[in-house]
């Protein structure tokens, strides 16, 4: 448990520093529509926010657990050698960590700023404290023990986290959420169109609820639940491409990955507390 | 009787449905982005790095243009479109634009004339500079048509970094320029009276826009590069709004979303959208009689989709994926004087295809 509380920490100080990244670019963007007379409103707004937290937010959260991992690094070097304050080192490091990773998005992407809330100052400002915070979060983490259940809760909310991105998907942009399944949503019939979108919201739901609930008792009948379902579509999908001729694909390796995350959690738990 | 039935039933059937096969009368072309026919034969064309050239189709000659203004050649931009003026035959005139730095060492997109005269541009003139600096050039547009009644119009993109100023009229992002050949400004422009817009301003609220096809009853269609889905044909109209970023059916390549909105009043709708995007190219509306079946229909190339899109201008509902054998990347489709369809593709070491009739 020891060893594991560093990465858990990168892992969760990311987790944390995307929770106030996000709405950075959220925000300047309502603003913006706010501006120019679009109608934003309360459930607007909270549209926004949620889908950036899930599907930017992604993208963030890989990039800043890489710079995270390697500040938090350095910094841990250099405390055997700096007389500073170690808490404030560690939220410096953040910082740093962010605004090159910040820097390096715009060089590697043909001088785009990909992030609207990073192209004023004051956004890159926020930023940069965002990443301070990071920092200083991951240094709260690393000062504390914690027992087994702090990582099965992580992981437990990072895989709703992941699911979130699919069940707000399908129900606020079905058409674009189709799209990703190979679906030209207008194409189809009336009556197909309707199947497919309850069934596939349904599915996403289901699975990030019954995680949710896991999360929260840490009953392992839940995570169980939600392995299942995605363990069963790895195997009907195998079934379709063997069995039934239709064309090879590689998701079945996401849904066997989506259902052994789960069991595994199920897992533990349960044998914890024979 | 029955031979000849069969006989004429199997040429029937080869007609209608027998697949359309390819020639490729150019390849290693260096990022070549537009041409046009001098001629049956001949074909002016851009490539990207800066060169302007003039090739035979028959015995495959490449000759370079000179004085051909330098360029900013990286990420999308360079040299782009060339086009034609409708006396070209009398004044050899052409016009190109290309995204190049300004004293300030910003980019931003050009407009230019010149008379093409034993291989050189002569009485090159910037006729058009875009009020649209930014430090990369990404999203140029960079599409140029002629209006029936001899003004030209302009595409100039929305700089990705800069899409909000797209809804506002100082600026050139994201718009829709008109202008007369010799760069002055047509004084039944719309915005000519609003002291708050830029006077050469046609249309606004647009992205990236790649193709521009003026058809010859006078009416302009326009597809622009949506983001992550919500790519768009529209119809053009003077002093319209078409919505970008404040409407769209698309989200950002970073997932994030630019707008919970797809319409608002006073925001025009696009006649069609392509979720998933295209990456549609360019565009042409066949109107010749070579191949009947695509009469009246636009012509769009996908860079993503790797194919062209077949749109009836009576059904803009639907359409139909044509040439994906190609299986390229397709950056340009133009006919020829006579009306045979030839397409280029995108990238270093490009080729130019002629598209056989069935």
């Amino acid at each position: 448990m020891r060893i594991a509380k560093y990465p858990f920490a990168v892992l969760s100080a990311a987790l944390f520093t995307v929770m106030l990244i996000t709405p950075i670019s959220s925000i300047s963007n309502l603003i913006w529509l706010n501006s120019v007379n679009m109608p934003i409103g309360i459930f607007k707004s909270l549209e926004v926010l949620l889908f950036d937290f899930q599907r930017l937010g992604i993208l963030l959260y890989g990039i800043i657990i890489i710079g995270f991992g390697i500040a938090f690094s350095i910094a841990s070097f250099l405390t055997n050698y700096i007389n500073f304050s170690v808490k404030y080192l560690y939220a410096l490091a953040g910082a740093c960590a962010i605004g090159i990773a910040m820097y390096l998005m715009v060089v590697l992407l043909f001088e785009s700023e990909l992030l609207g809330g990073n192209r004023t100052i004051i956004g890159k400002i926020l930023h940069w404290c965002a990443g301070f915070f990071g920092g200083y979060f991951y240094y709260f983490l690393i000062s504390k023990n914690y027992d087994y259940t702090f990582i099965i809760r992580y992981l437990g909310v990072l895989y709703a986290y992941i699911i979130l991105g699919f069940v707000l998907s399908w129900i606020f942009t079905p058409e674009i959420a189709a799209a990703d399944f190979g679906f030209i949503l207008k194409e189809l019939t009336d009556n197909a169109q309707n199947a497919l979108l309850r069934d596939f919201t349904s599915f996403f739901v289901a699975s990030f609820v019954f995680v949710l609930l896991g999360v929260i008792t840490l009953n392992p009948a839940w995570f169980y639940s939600a392995g299942i379902i995605y363990l069963g579509a790895a195997i009907f999908n195998l079934v379709a491409i063997f069995i039934h001729g239709t064309e090879y694909n590689q998701i079945y390796i996401g849904e066997i990955l989506l259902g052994l995350w789960p069991i595994s959690l199920a897992l533990t738990i349960s044998i914890k507390d024979k | 009787m029955k031979l000849f039935l069969s006989s004429f039933l199997i040429l029937f059937s080869m007609h209608s449905f027998g697949a359309y096969k390819y020639e490729t009368v150019l390849d290693n072309l260096d990022d070549a982005w537009s041409f046009v026919f001098l001629n049956e034969d001949t074909i002016l064309y851009t490539e990207m790095p800066g060169k302007l050239k003039i090739a035979s189709l028959t015995n495959k000659s490449i000759i370079d243009i000179g004085n051909v203004p330098e360029v900013a050649y990286s990420s999308q931009g360079g040299l782009s479109e060339v086009i034609l003026d409708p006396d070209f035959d009398s004044n050899n005139k052409i016009y190109i634009s290309y995204s190049a730095k300004k004293d300030n060492k910003k980019i931003t997109l050009y407009l230019s004339s010149a008379d093409l005269k034993n291989n050189e541009l002569v009485n090159r003139k910037v006729i058009f500079e875009a009020n649209a600096f930014r430090r990369s050039p990404a999203h140029m547009g960079a599409k140029i048509a002629f209006l029936n009644d001899g003004t030209l119009l302009l595409t100039s993109g929305d700089g990705y970094d800069h899409r909000e100023k797209a809804q506002k009229l100082d600026n050139h992002f994201g718009k829709i320029i008109r202008i007369n050949k010799d760069g002055t400004i047509p004084q039944d422009n719309p915005f000519i009276l609003n002291q708050n817009a830029l006077s050469d301003i046609y249309s606004y609220g647009h992205r990236n826009m790649q193709g521009l096809v003026v058809t010859s009853s006078g009416l302009i269609f326009e597809h622009e590069h949506g983001p992550k889905g919500g790519d768009e044909l529209n119809i053009i109209k003077p002093s319209l709004n078409y919505g970008w970023p404040a409407i769209t059916y698309g989200i950002d390549y970073s997932g994030a979303v630019i707008s919970p909105f797809t319409e608002k009043e006073g925001m025009e709708q696009p006649l069609f959208t392509w979720i998933p995007s295209i990456a549609p190219s360019d565009m042409i509306f066949y109107e010749k009689d070579v191949y009947p079946e695509l009469k009246n229909n636009f012509l769009i190339t996908g860079l993503v989709s790797k194919d062209v899109k077949q749109i009836n201008i009576n059904d803009l509902t639907t359409q139909k994926s044509l040439f994906s054998d190609l299986k390229s990347r397709l950056r340009n489709i133009q006919d020829s004087p006579q009306g045979y369809i030839y397409i280029l593709t995108d990238g270093p070491n490009n080729k130019l295809i002629k598209i056989l009739p069935k």
